[in-house]
């Protein structure tokens, strides 16, 4: 058994010791890792936990982040319940195992702390890493606080080992602008987290000796795309009330409340910005202060990036006349991810909405209050003349001539 | 069981071995292994054959060559002695006989219609080396 | 909302400041935020840390800010670093030096016309602590300067912050908190 911690209510972690509190507290059997800036404190606090006797569990060191996930697929294939922690290229180097992990429907938890891919090398936040994730049939939750990466990883553990889901699941955080910036985090008892999640249920599981079973088989054309589509019905269909419902209780225990959709100030909002982390929080102060000077400004904040809730974001952004979409990572040839995301989402509704496309941010570079209210003042422009007053993508905070396409 | 369809799979596209539960299923004989079909064994790979082994247990050496060499599992032994061939596995390679060390060999190839009373009666004898060979020494 | 900037080298503990103090803050009630510019800095490299506090939850993540208050922990970074960097009309500073704050000032012209304080928080903790590890008797002289909180309460607050440490150390720091907080002008 393993030795209870006692918190304060209130504990000034920053993100990556919240996360790792989480794994503690839910009693993780495996974490397998080569760690990475900026998540390394996450597997390192797990592996300090582990020696101290505060979780029963085993800490792997592996030889490549394509090691690591695939000591995790082994593990959750034999029946325990897993995680690691990574960043940037270790995720790249994870992706092939990321989808075998999704395939095998594996339930496993992969902290993310967003850093910029390089070249040229660059250890600070961005979100190209969640970006490359997101065709690879993973759960993906997004933290704007720390209190969120501690929070995310219950709720991500509760629904991905669902017997109804089995999928594994991405929480993430900004790299060092959440992972490494402490804040006061609410803390659980740890009996309350673990019984908020439960026991792991396996199903399954290779270690159940008398019934043998064969994960990781060869299906070809005569199966394959029955089985993937199989797997996108489960993400598509099941995922989605499984988190609301793990909204729902998480709310109930801790009277924090998160939503499939982040909805702040949309109410009667005339123009609103799309955006994942940190930044949510930082344009929430910001359209507060737009709202001050008669500028009805909201935001929406992408909790769940997949499975994408087309539907919920296709209604908070019903009303809105004018839309920024922001996106941390370069899109390499084409508009914004999310740009994207949020064209398709309000393509064959009936939004007369502007969108236009900001980038910003990459490599860490700071997104300060000032760019906000610049996007805000663009914005506002659209919807006053109902249509697009700048170009359709933008570059904001970047030095040098003013860049933008289309 | 019925073999399952495309619609049939478990998610993850896991594969039962056994029908129901098992108990020390390494020391069960894999004829008395209650096999799911999902498992390979319950597949035959016989007419894929065009050539097949025979063996000839009178110039064995039991030394496990073919059961080693055997990409299929299609060597029969018992006790560490090789006493035949899964002719429902068996897909033709020959590779057991290639790898089989005696002299003459204990397996080799006939065609698939091949009596076993025939084959073991035109069996070769022990082949002398050349002269040359013992010359060069 | 009260900013403050510090000032500090990559290894002077600087980190460790502001996360301490915001752990003591947090008793209190307030929200807080306390980060760091990293990059790939080497131990003794010039870097910044920071505080945020508020009655309401930190929103704001952007590391722009204009402080109320900087701190610097390291003597040479008045002239290397740009300590000034986005002050406002109100900006308190308070350096660790040897100087007195006129001499300070007039060493550093960039200081004339602003809220200055010294104290040789170098000086303090190596007579305390034992190492040049300047940064809790700097929070002492913040107590001093801002009056954000009784000393005595700071220090009962600190000792929790610092329980894993050695009672000795613990204890060389608390008389280097007090004695920061007499000594800073
Ligand atoms: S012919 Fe090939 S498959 Fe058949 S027993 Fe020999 S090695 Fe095995
Ligand atoms: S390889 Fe030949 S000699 Fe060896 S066990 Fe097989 S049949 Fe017998």
């Amino acid at each position: 058994m393993a030795d209870t911690m006692e918190l304060r209510d209130i504990e000034v972690w920053d993100g990556n010791m919240a996360a790792s509190h989480a794994l503690r507290q839910v009693q993780v059997d495996v974490v397998a890792a080569y760690p990475i800036t900026p998540s390394t404190p996450i597997v390192e606090n797990y592996a300090g936990f582990t020696a101290n006797g505060y979780v029963d569990g085993e800490f792997v060191m592996t030889e490549s982040e394509h090691g690591a996930m695939s000591c995790c697929i082994g593990a959750a294939a034999a029946g325990g319940r897993v995680a690691t922690a990574t960043s940037s290229q270790g995720f790249a180097l994870m992706v092939e195992t990321l989808y075998s992990a999704s395939g095998m429907r594996l339930p496993i938890v992969l902290n993310v702390v967003n850093r910029a891919i390089g070249a040229p090398l660059n250890v600070n936040g961005d979100h190209s890493d969640m970006y490359m994730g997101r065709d690879s049939g993973w759960i993906q939750l997004d933290s704007y606080c720390p209190q969120n990466a501690y929070d995310l990883n219950f709720i991500a553990f509760k629904v991905s080992e669902d017997h109804d889901v089995r999928l594994p699941a991405m929480v993430h955080q900004d790299g060092f602008m959440t992972s490494h910036t402490a804040q006061g985090v609410h803390t659980l008892t740890d009996e309350a987290a673990f019984n908020f999640v439960g026991v792991y249920q396996p199903m399954n599981d290779m270690l159940d000796l008398d019934h043998p079973v064969t994960h990781g088989v060869q299906t070809e054309e005569d199966w394959h795309f029955e089985h993937k589509a199989r797997q996108q019905h489960a993400l598509m269909t099941a995922v989605l009330p499984k988190i609301q419902a793990a909204f729902d209780d998480f709310e109930k225990l801790t009277g924090r409340k998160y939503n499939l959709v982040e909805a702040y100030d949309m109410e009667d909002a005339e123009v609103a910005v799309v955006c994942m982390g940190t930044s949510v929080e930082t344009a929430r102060e910001v359209a507060e202060e737009m709202r001050a000077q008669g500028i009805k400004a909201g935001v929406v904040g992408i909790r769940v990036f997949r499975p994408w809730p087309l539907e919920q974001i296709a209604a908070v952004l019903k009303d809105v006349k004018a839309i920024a979409a922001l996106d941390r990572s370069s899109p390499h040839g084409t508009v914004g991810a999310l740009y994207n995301e949020i064209s398709g989402t309000l393509f064959n509704t009936d939004t007369k909405a502007v969108l236009t496309n900001y980038i910003y941010g990459l490599g860490g570079r700071d997104l300060t209050k000032a760019h906000l209210v610049s996007i805000f003042t663009d914005l506002k422009a659209n919807a006053d003349a109902g249509k697009v007053t700048t170009p359709l993508q933008q570059y904001i905070g970047l030095r040098g001539p003013k860049l933008s396409f289309f | 069981m019925e073999k399952k369809g495309w619609d049939g799979f478990e998610i993850g596209a896991m594969l039962r071995s056994f029908d129901g539960a098992t108990r020390d299923i390494a020391t069960t004989l894999p004829e008395n292994r209650p096999y799911s079909v999902s498992n390979s064994f319950t597949a035959s790979v016989a007419d894929w054959r065009i050539e097949k082994p025979l063996f000839n247990k009178d110039y064995c050496i039991d030394c496990q060559f073919c059961w080693v060499y055997c990409p299929d599992m299609s060597i029969i032994a018992r006790d560490k002695k090789m006493i035949g061939i899964d002719f429902d596995h068996c897909k033709g390679c020959g590779i057991c006989v290639e790898v089989c060390p005696t002299n003459p060999k204990s397996l080799l190839m006939f065609p698939e219609q091949k009596d076993e009373e025939t084959a073991l009666a035109e069996w070769p004898k022990k082949e002398k080396k050349a002269d040359t060979e013992e010359k060069e020494d | 909302m009260l900013e403050i900037r510090w000032h500090s080298r990559a290894g002077q503990g600087a980190v460790t400041g502001a996360k301490g103090l915001a752990d003591v803050v947090s008793t209190t009630g307030k929200h807080v935020q306390a980060f760091a510019f990293y990059g790939s800095a080497k131990r003794g490299a010039a870097m910044t840390a920071y505080n945020r506090v508020d009655d309401k939850v930190v929103m704001n993540h952007e590391k722009f800010m204009r402080p109320d208050y900087v701190l610097v922990i390291d003597p040479a970074l008045v002239y290397v670093a740009d300590i000034t960097a986005n002050e406002k009309d109100n900006t308190i500073y308070i350096v660790t030096t040897h100087m007195s704050t006129d001499e300070l000032i007039a060493s550093q012209p960039k200081l004339e016309g602003r809220k200055v304080y010294t104290v040789d928080c170098i000086k303090i903790a190596q007579e305390t602590i034992g190492k040049a590890i300047p940064n809790t008797p700097m929070l002492g002289a913040l107590m001093k300067v801002s009056g954000m909180y009784d000393i005595e309460f700071f220090k009962e607050s600190m000792v929790k912050v610092l329980k894993k440490l050695p009672q000795k150390i613990i204890d060389a720091n608390m008389i280097a908190i007090q004695r920061a907080y007499d000594e800073v002008k």
